[in-house]
């Protein structure tokens, strides 16, 4: 008797041209260079300038979908590789590809922009550059997930950081300058380690190279390969983020514009999880074994923090942040196990979270927007008038803590029965962590939408079109990774296990 | 042995059909219902209610087709697909994380998953009527439906992984019904401490999940079976931590002391979402539980002591907390605590069939109890069982139901529960366990005792008087609310007769391998007989004929608060947590934020004029950004040492 058929039909080798994976990266700068020469002066110009955005967001997405279709994963390596020379001098390569744990954060990230153009209609000032810099942002984001080359890594890291900044600076809420400088200062510390720790790696191996795949804790002497974890690690961390470098988070995720903020909490800390996951598990393996007790702790200070954070939070906008935060916190225990069970469950729940921070985000943006405040104690009984707004939030609530059916639960569950056998105090204490962000999230919800209707509240009207489309939208991702997780994991898993067995 | 003799008999259908596959159209049915009335007559009352109730129906049908087969032959049959699959090339060895979902039938299953579809169809006739046109009633069964799907998937699952999956959805659907009335303060803040409670087992279960996958690497409950005793895999403690956390995940479930406070606090659910819940929703789930990885408790000694005690001090907080309640809901609710508790302690003291047959026989006269305290609650719009009384005139039919359930709860012969509880003191005058046969004993009297008082305090006596209530206008139930009362009252009376199948009990047929079946002690029958009337005669005597007891009246206050405990809970919440939280969130304000602050703001410094960034045009951010990837280039170079073209 079958129930489900999980397993999807592996497909035959389609060949596909070598340049999808850079069609998927520079297609939206390509389309930001194109949007340059649109006219932007009245609303209707406005209107074709965010659909052609929309529209290179969605051609990207089509790609991304496409090559998730021929992505062959049966041997884990990387698939659509494309090596080009490029500064033949520093013997850096233009070298792309992907695998299972690059593949499924390129399709989220190419989910979320469309989601996130979509979900930006009302801007009506500089709504040109606006585009623009999402659409670069795109490019940068893409870059990341795709390159192989650390040098590349490092232009990529860069080429997002910037316009993330400016986003944030420029189309967010009142205290939008002072989180976007902070977002910054994150950015440049970061960079910084990620470009110091590129150069020494460089200047100590034994063949001089950029490129990922060839540069492991073997190639270098044992004293740098830890000096380069490390630098490693605090670069990524930060951005992941982990107690205390977090406030950029909640601040940036609290001033911004909810597309941005969207993308901040989606995609942007998923970079860090990809880096932890790319290079310290991947590459440096056995030296980052030894730091593991350090981040181990790290990580389950994050994870009780951000909850009892929440619990303490009535900003609603920032609630979000405390939850991406969890899940993050999360993810670095299962990078520190270094189980694959647990690491699946890992790259698993990143891309939940990435869903569902969008999710809650654009519904706690539609909340706000009408009770008129971020502040939760002014909030009260507005499911009264906004049914199908309380439904789809608590639904959003309910996949932040990793409710079963939902995507995060399974990611969750992995990486708790992955972690456990190496982490026997650390899974205890984390689990005690979700409990409490599920009892914070719940009550939350609560305070918001049940009781009594405020008075200031009862005219307010429920979810609008646009606005039920993108998070039933995101909704409908979270339930089918929920109920086949199996979809995804076929891929993810052999990439893993070579991740932890191909280096060190 | 039972399958040889079936190869001689003739085959009927019951010999040839696959309960397991009736058992998943049982469990299917409720889903389906619920997303054809989402997707298609949420607009219509009348169509939506009346799918809900067809579609019930026919998942009751399953189930006792089910039972019959179980019956007929006792036999364990689980079907499985995966959920999900993949190789994990851990330390050199090929081996597999699999995750599987799927049914099962078993003599366990199926008679708690007739008890359940059984009460989700009475409940939901009784909801018909009882849940007014501008009271939500579609949401209200949309969210019975789920309840009964979440509860029958539990009951069904086939390993510990679509427990915690189906542990989960319970844990939703018992929120959601007893926060049925959002707009009532006290109802949300009872359908938040329900949520927290339960997901505190929730993740007690994961716990448990991820320690049991790390020693075993399997979660099925069938195969563990076999594990738990296999010599080496496992020492007794790390067997005594598995149960205990099992046993955690149970408790906050089915409302164990400590996590017990839950249990009074659901009350504010509508009455018959209060019946469904205590009769055969989350209460009942953690006894089954229990009794599903009983293999597990089996093999650890010490965690049946933990089971027996835990159980036994429930029940008595429960029957002592239910005789001085003042509220009918929540006395009600303490007298299902301490059935609980009972199952519990049956459980430890290894009486594995009499614990399942006392959650067969109880849940009855529990709903039953529970629906006729809606009808009266409706009629003198109140809870306080003070401001009740003399019912028994004004609402005769009630009153006669209420009579039978609360005989049948106390364990009156020959109501249904005399029976439950006649074999677990059977077991325990077999064990020669002193303490179990007294505890026992003490709960049926003083469970007894509450009981009738409740029965007294709302039937006998004279209606109080109160300022704009007319007793006179009070009506009696009637129509389908009298037929759903009805409905449980019949089993109320019959669940626990024996003699169906020669001498041995109607749920003979669930047995645990290497317990004997539930045999009767003709001297506990006597006992429980003489302590249930014993109970119920006190109980008459000082509530009924007001007899002055000493004492009692300054026990009042502080037992009929449950020693205080849910308030302690609270004010933990509210005095230390919370402060402690907001501590927390001062620390991250004034110190971290600071911190980033300032950081952030010499950034800000040394790009001044602030306003710049906001002015800047596309083309000058283009050019910005171009021109920062090449000093960043130049700087690459040079502290690589090498220029274009010079390759060292």
């Amino acid at each position: 008797m079958i129930l489900l058929e999980t397993t999807t039909t592996a497909p035959a080798a389609i060949s596909i041209p070598t340049l999808l994976l850079s069609a998927m990266v520079w297609i939206p700068a390509i389309g930001a260079i194109a949007l340059l020469f649109f006219p932007s002066r009245t609303d209707a110009e406005r209107d074709r300038i965010r659909s052609f955005a929309i529209s290179v967001a969605a051609v990207v997405f089509g790609l991304g979908v496409l090559m998730w279709y021929g992505f062959s994963s049966q041997t884990g390596t990387y698939a659509f590789e494309e090596t080009r020379g490029w500064l033949p001098g520093l013997s850096s390569s233009y070298h792309l590809g992907v695998d299972g744990v690059s593949m499924p954060l390129l399709l989220l990230s190419s989910v979320l922009f469309v989601f996130a153009l979509m979900a930006s209609p009302r801007v009506r000032e500089q709504a040109k550059e606006y585009f623009i810099l999402l659409l670069v942002l795109e490019t940068g984001v893409n870059g990341v997930f795709a390159s192989l080359d650390y040098l590349l890594f490092f232009l990529f890291w860069q080429l997002q950081a910037i316009p993330m900044f400016l986003l944030v600076a420029r189309f967010g809420a009142v205290r939008r300058l002072a989180a976007a400088w902070k977002l910054l200062a994150v950015e440049l510390a970061s960079s910084a380690l990620l470009l110091l720790a590129i150069l020494i790696l460089y200047r100590t191996a034994k063949t001089p190279t950029f490129d990922i795949a060839t540069l492991h804790d073997v190639t270098v002497p044992a004293a740098s390969a830890l000096l380069v974890t490390w630098l490693f690690f605090i670069a990524f961390a930060v951005k992941l983020p982990v107690f205390p470098f977090h406030t950029w988070l909640t601040d940036g995720v609290s001033e911004a514009s909810p597309p941005v903020a969207l993308l901040l909490a989606g995609i942007g800390v998923k970079l860090g999880g990809y880096g932890l996951l790319r290079v310290n598990v991947g590459e440096f393996h056995s030296t980052f074994h030894k730091i593991v007790g350090a981040v181990i702790v790290i990580a389950v200070i994050s994870v009780l923090w951000s909850a009892v954070a929440a619990l303490a939070q009535d900003n609603l906008r920032r609630l979000v942040a405390y939850v991406v935060m969890s899940h993050m916190g999360l993810v670095l225990l299962a990078a520190a196990s270094g189980s694959p069970v647990a690491i699946n469950g890992a790259v698993l729940l990143m891309v939940a979270d990435g869903l569902g921070a969008g999710l809650l985000v654009l519904i706690v943006a539609a909340i706000v927007e009408r009770a008129n405040t971020t502040s939760i104690r002014a909030m009260g009984g507005m499911a009264a008038r906004m049914t199908r707004g309380a439904v789809l939030a608590i639904l959003a609530a309910l996949a932040a803590i990793g409710f079963p059916g939902l995507a995060s639960f399974v990611g969750q569950l992995m990486i708790v029965m992955g972690a456990y056998g190496s982490h026997r105090l650390a899974i205890p204490l984390a689990l005690l962590g979700v409990l409490v962000l599920a009892a914070a999230m719940i009550w939350t919800m609560q305070r918001i939408f049940f009781g009594v209707p405020l008075e200031s509240q009862t005219r307010i009207r429920d979810l609008g079109m646009l606005e039920l489309t993108n998070t039933i939208g995101l909704l409908a991702l979270i339930v089918l990774l929920g109920l086949l997780p199996g979809v995804l994991m076929d891929s993810i898993n052999f990439s893993v296990i070579t991740l932890l067995t191909g280096a060190g | 042995m039972t399958l040889a003799l079936l190869a001689a008999a003739p085959k009927g259908p019951i010999d040839t059909w696959d309960p397991s596959l009736i058992a998943l159209f049982a469990l299917l049915l409720p889903l389906f219902a619920l997303l054809v009335i989402l997707a298609f007559t949420i607009d219509s009352r009348q169509l939506s209610l009346a799918i809900s109730v067809i579609f019930t129906l026919g998942a009751v049908i399953c189930t006792l087709l089910v039972v019959a087969i179980e019956v007929a032959h006792p036999i364990h049959v689980e079907r499985n697909a995966t959920f999900l699959q993949f190789f994990t090339g851990q330390s050199g060895t090929a081996s597999e994380f699999v995750l599987q979902w799927g049914v099962l039938a078993d003599p366990l299953a199926a008679t708690v998953l007739a008890a359940v579809a059984l009460t989700s169809l009475f409940v939901q006739i009784y909801g018909l009527s009882y849940i007014r046109r501008d009271d939500g009633p579609i949401r209200f069964f949309c969210v019975l439906l789920f309840a009964t799907f979440s509860m029958m998937g539990a009951v069904l699952a086939t390993s510990y992984f679509e427990m915690l999956i189906f542990f989960g959805l319970i844990s939703l659907t018992t929120y959601m019904m007893v926060g049925h009335w959002w707009q009532r303060a006290e109802s949300t803040t009872a359908a938040a401490t329900t949520f927290v409670i339960s997901a505190l087992g929730d993740v007690a279960l994961l716990g448990a999940v991820a320690y049991i996958y790390f020693r075993f690497n399997e979660l099925n409950f069938h195969t563990l079976a076999g594990l738990y005793t296999a010599p080496g895999k496992i020492t007794a403690n790390g067997l005594f931590i598995m149960s205990a956390l099992v046993l955690i995940a149970a408790a906050a479930k089915s409302a164990q002391f400590p996590f017990h406070v839950w249990l009074p606090a659901s009350a504010q659910a509508p009455a018959p979402a209060a019946a469904m819940l205590h009769a055969a929703g989350a209460a009942l789930c953690g006894v089954y539980l229990i009794a599903r990885s009983y293999a597990l408790f089996h093999s650890s000694p010490r965690a049946l002591a933990l089971l027996a005690i835990l159980g036994g001090v429930t029940a008595l907080l429960g029957v002592v907390f239910a005789l001085f309640q003042a509220n009918l809901k929540r006395a009600i609710a303490y007298t299902t605590m301490a059935e609980l508790g009972l199952m519990v302690l049956a459980l430890g003291i290894s009486a594995y069939g009499a614990a399942v047959f006392e959650a067969f026989t109880q849940a009855w006269p529990k709903a039953l109890l529970f629906l006729a305290a809606g009808v009266v609650i409706r009629e003198v719009r109140t809870e306080r069982m003070s401001e009740m009384g003399g019912l028994w005139r004004r609402m005769p039919f009630t009153g006669w139901v209420m009579l039978i359930a609360v005989a049948a709860a106390a364990g009156v012969p020959p109501f249904s529960t005399f029976w439950s509880k006649d074999t677990i003191l059977s077991r325990a005058l077999a064990i020669n366990s002193t303490l179990a046969v007294v505890v026992v004993v003490a709960v049926t009297v003083v469970g007894a005792m509450a009981l009738v008082r409740i029965f007294c305090l709302v039937c006998l006596g004279e209606t109080a008087r109160r300022r704009r209530f007319e007793p006179d206008r009070i009506r009696d139930a009637g129509g389908r609310v009298a037929f759903a009362m009805l409905c449980f009252a019949i089993p109320s009376v019959v669940a626990g007769i024996r003699g169906i199948r020669g001498r041995t009990d109607p749920i003979a047929f669930v047995t645990f391998p290497g317990i004997p079946l539930p045999n009767s002690h003709f001297a506990a029958a006597g006992v429980i007989a003489v302590a249930a009337l014993a109970g119920a005669a006190l109980g008459w005597l000082i509530y009924g004929r007001r007899l002055r007891v000493p004492g009692l009246q300054r026990a009042n206050p502080v037992l009929a608060e449950g020693l205080y405990l849910g308030r302690g809970y609270a004010l933990a919440v509210s005095r230390a947590l919370l402060p402690a939280s907001a501590a927390l969130g001062w620390v991250e304000r004034s110190v971290i934020d600071g911190a980033s602050d300032l950081v952030a703001d010499s950034l800000a410094y040394a790009g001044r004029p602030r306003r710049w960034i906001a002015d800047l045009s596309t083309r000058q951010l283009a050019i910005g950004v171009l021109a920062g990837a090449l000093v960043l280039g130049v700087v690459v170079m040079i502290m690589t040492g090498r220029l274009f073209g010079t390759t060292g």
